[in-house]
């Protein structure tokens, strides 16, 4: 989807993850000639950092071997048949005891009760001690395989698969739920990736994926949303508390004679929130209260009447935002609800229909895709605009967004609408079915509108990005960023048009002409554009 | 007392029971020195007095340890609180909690209540200062209704004393 993705990121499977960590082991077990466990239990150490662990146990390796906790020579069992557990202080026979290469013996039993208490006890595991509390051998994994329950085995194993990702800062976790694979991101800049289970998420925050704002901003507006402030906000603005019972009411327009609801029933003014019995003909009629009115011309309506105003303004401008951007989160969950679709029933069925077969129906699928993406970056544009306080770039930066709005709708429309023509079943015939050649101009359409909207989106995320001031130079095809002066809207918009369909000269006769609105290049035999149906000239 | 209403306490494992028996024989056969069991039959709940060592700021004076075992002694770590009077000490709260590592997070199963016990002798005699920790007001006021003190997140952030 969008520009190139190359290898800035690679998604790890469980067994990609293994995979890595076994060959990391095996480097290092060959390298400093040591055994697979003492390996891994050093790369643990070292955050699975080869090269640190490498320079140090080679500078120094008794120190390295002391702080990790790695005897050099394995005790050999003591010479006495009969041993004491250290821990039960029973007697048993020294084929039935352990130790972690040190000369402290316990019972197995008791060494399964001691990891699984720390295996228990979370991820410290991997790091756990010979049970003397003077002595800091290493229990290594072969002890573990050796003497734990086989479930305690299991946690053990899948701490270690966690740590190798949780302890480097080059990999993490797929946020989306149930699922199990890790991203490691491999260049710097653009954050957004997308994961084998097709969650796309910024590597950076972890929150989904947010092109064109940056994480502090999606941080602020999640906070913003949730917070228990706005719906304060709202009471404030919108209600006023009962002046006799204190409970806060809700004026849903109409006139200005409230009825607080039983069982308090006091009837008053909405304005003055005096007794209405005092109100008549002495306070401006029945329903109007010059006592509000002439105090707030005057300016003496008291600090708690500006306050509210203030805060409905401020909530009514969030409120815009706010709207916009939720639903076009719920037309995103709608779109990628119908790309599902699209691939389980509706190629099969127009394969059916047209015998087109379903890998010549791919312009559907990255239709929709397109859709699923720009609906993310249009609704992470309404956060862009909610923070964005320069009136100058509000006003471009408005224009823009409204151009975008207006392109995917009309890509969307096109998807949902013009498609069912070509699905719905005319079991009595009443009309004839759609032929190829007019399927064929669909999928002309269709395909010229997702690489249109794709082309508007990626140049309108990375002007925004940008921050809206470099938007002259990158149309101009410069990489200059210290272009100050704010372009107008019609040399920008210009200039994105050429930036995205380059001309190589003026007579187009012989490669078609762009469309002025949707840039889509029509065929020089037509007058009118095939996508958005704009006249030429 | 803090002791006395500890959440529902589970009776002792057999690998308790059997591993506890074996501690105060040997205890019957070599107490440490300056600690004294009190003779009960409760196996799960030891009383012990301690007299503070000649020639330290707590010498002569006795006070009382009491030890509590949960279910899986000795892979979990007893609970151990001074009866009140506690000792005046700058880890050891008014209510009788002790700040001491190895009663919590740095527990094994390789230590006794012998261990614990001298262990918790020499915090006493290394003492330079006959005072209450800094936060012992508000650490106490936060566990009342009998707050164990192994449910308390310790800091041990002194290791002089």
């Amino acid at each position: 989807m969008f520009g190139n993705y190359g290898q800035r990121y690679i998604v790890l499977t469980e067994k990609d993850i293994n995979e890595r960590q076994e060959e990391d082991i095996g480097k290092v077990s060959a390298v400093l000639s040591i055994r697979r466990e003492e390996a891994c239990v050093l790369l643990h150490h070292y955050k699975w950092n080869i090269s640190k662990l490498s320079d140090e146990w080679f500078a120094d390796e008794e120190k390295v071997r002391d702080i990790v906790g790695l005897l050099l020579n394995g005790i050999d069992l003591p010479n006495s048949r009969k041993l004491t557990c250290g821990i039960c202080f029973e007697g048993y026979s020294s084929d039935v005891m352990s130790s972690a290469g040190c000369d402290h013996f316990y019972c197995h039993e008791c060494w399964e009760g001691y990891i699984s208490a720390a295996i228990s006890d979370g991820p410290g595991c991997l790091s756990l001690r010979c049970p003397d509390p003077s002595c800091g051998a290493m229990v290594l994994q072969n002890m573990i395989n050796k003497l734990a329950k086989d479930d305690d085995k299991v946690r053990y194993a899948r701490f270690i698969l966690r740590a190798y990702v949780e302890d480097s800062k080059k990999t993490k976790w797929c946020p989306a739920p149930d699922c199990t694979c890790a991203v490691e991101f491999v260049s710097d800049g653009n954050y957004d990736v997308s994961c084998n289970c097709k969650f796309s998420f910024c590597w950076n925050c972890t929150e989904e994926a947010h092109r064109p704002v940056n994480c502090e901003t999606v941080s602020r507006w999640i906070l913003k949303n949730s917070a228990e402030s706005e719906n304060m906000n709202w009471i404030l603005a919108n209600s006023k508390p009962c002046p006799k019972c204190k409970r806060p009411i809700e004026k849903n327009q109409g006139c200005m004679h409230m009825t607080c609801t039983p069982p308090c029933k006091f009837e008053f003014c909405w304005l003055c929130l005096g007794s209405w019995a005092e109100h008549g003909e002495r306070t401006g009629g029945f329903y109007a209260c010059n006592r509000y009115e002439s105090a707030k011309k005057e300016g003496v309506y008291d600090e708690t009447e500006a306050r509210r105003e203030r805060a409905k303004n401020s909530l009514e401008r969030y409120m815009h935002y706010y709207e916009r951007w939720a639903s076009n989160q719920t037309s995103r969950q709608k779109a990628q609800a119908d790309l599902q679709k699209a691939e389980k029933e509706q190629l099969a069925k127009l394969t059916d229909v047209f015998g087109i077969p379903e890998t010549q129906l791919k312009f559907i699928i990255e239709a929709w895709s397109q859709i699923i993406e720009c609906r993310r970056v249009l609704k992470w544009t309404y956060a862009y605009g909610y923070y964005l306080d320069d009136k100058v770039k509000s006003e471009f930066f408005e224009y823009l967004q409204g151009e975008a709005e207006s392109g995917l709708e009309r890509l969307h429309q096109c998807a949902e609408k013009d498609l069912q023509s070509f699905l719905t079943v005319r079991s009595d015939n009443t009309e004839p079915a759609p032929s190829i050649a007019e399927f064929g101009d669909f999928r002309v359409k269709l395909a010229g509108l997702t690489s249109v909207t794709r082309n508007y989106f990626e140049n309108l995320v990375q002007a925004l990005e940008a921050g809206l001031e470099d938007v002259h130079s990158t149309a101009q095809g410069t990489t200059s960023s210290n272009a100050t002066n704010i372009p107008s809207k019609k040399a920008v918009t210009k200039g994105k048009t050429k930036k995205q369909l380059p001309r190589t000269s003026s007579d187009n006769s012989d490669e078609g002409w762009p469309c002025e609105r949707c840039t889509f290049i029509n065929p020089s035999s037509v007058d009118a554009c095939s996508v958005c149906d704009k006249h030429r000239y | 007392m803090t002791s006395s209403s500890s959440p529902s306490r589970k009776a002792l494992s057999k690998i308790a029971c059997n591993r506890l028996q074996k501690e105060l024989a040997e205890w019957q056969v070599s107490p440490p020195s300056g600690f004294k069991y009190r003779v009960s039959d409760n196996l799960q709940r030891w009383v012990i007095e301690v007299t503070g060592a000649a020639g330290t700021l707590y010498a002569g004076e006795t006070y009382q340890l009491q030890v509590d075992f949960p279910e899986h002694y000795p892979m979990e770590a007893p609970q151990v609180i001074f009866l009140n009077p506690a000792p005046m000490h700058p880890h050891i709260y008014s209510n009788g909690h002790i700040c001491l590592d190895i009663l919590y997070d740095s527990w094994s199963p390789a230590m006794t209540v012998s261990s614990v016990c001298i262990s918790i002798l020499s915090m006493l005699s290394s003492s330079p200062a006959k005072q209450r920790p800094q936060d012992n007001d508000r650490y106490v006021r936060n566990c009342r209704n009998g707050r164990s003190p192994k449910e308390t997140r310790w800091w041990f952030h002194d290791d002089k004393v």
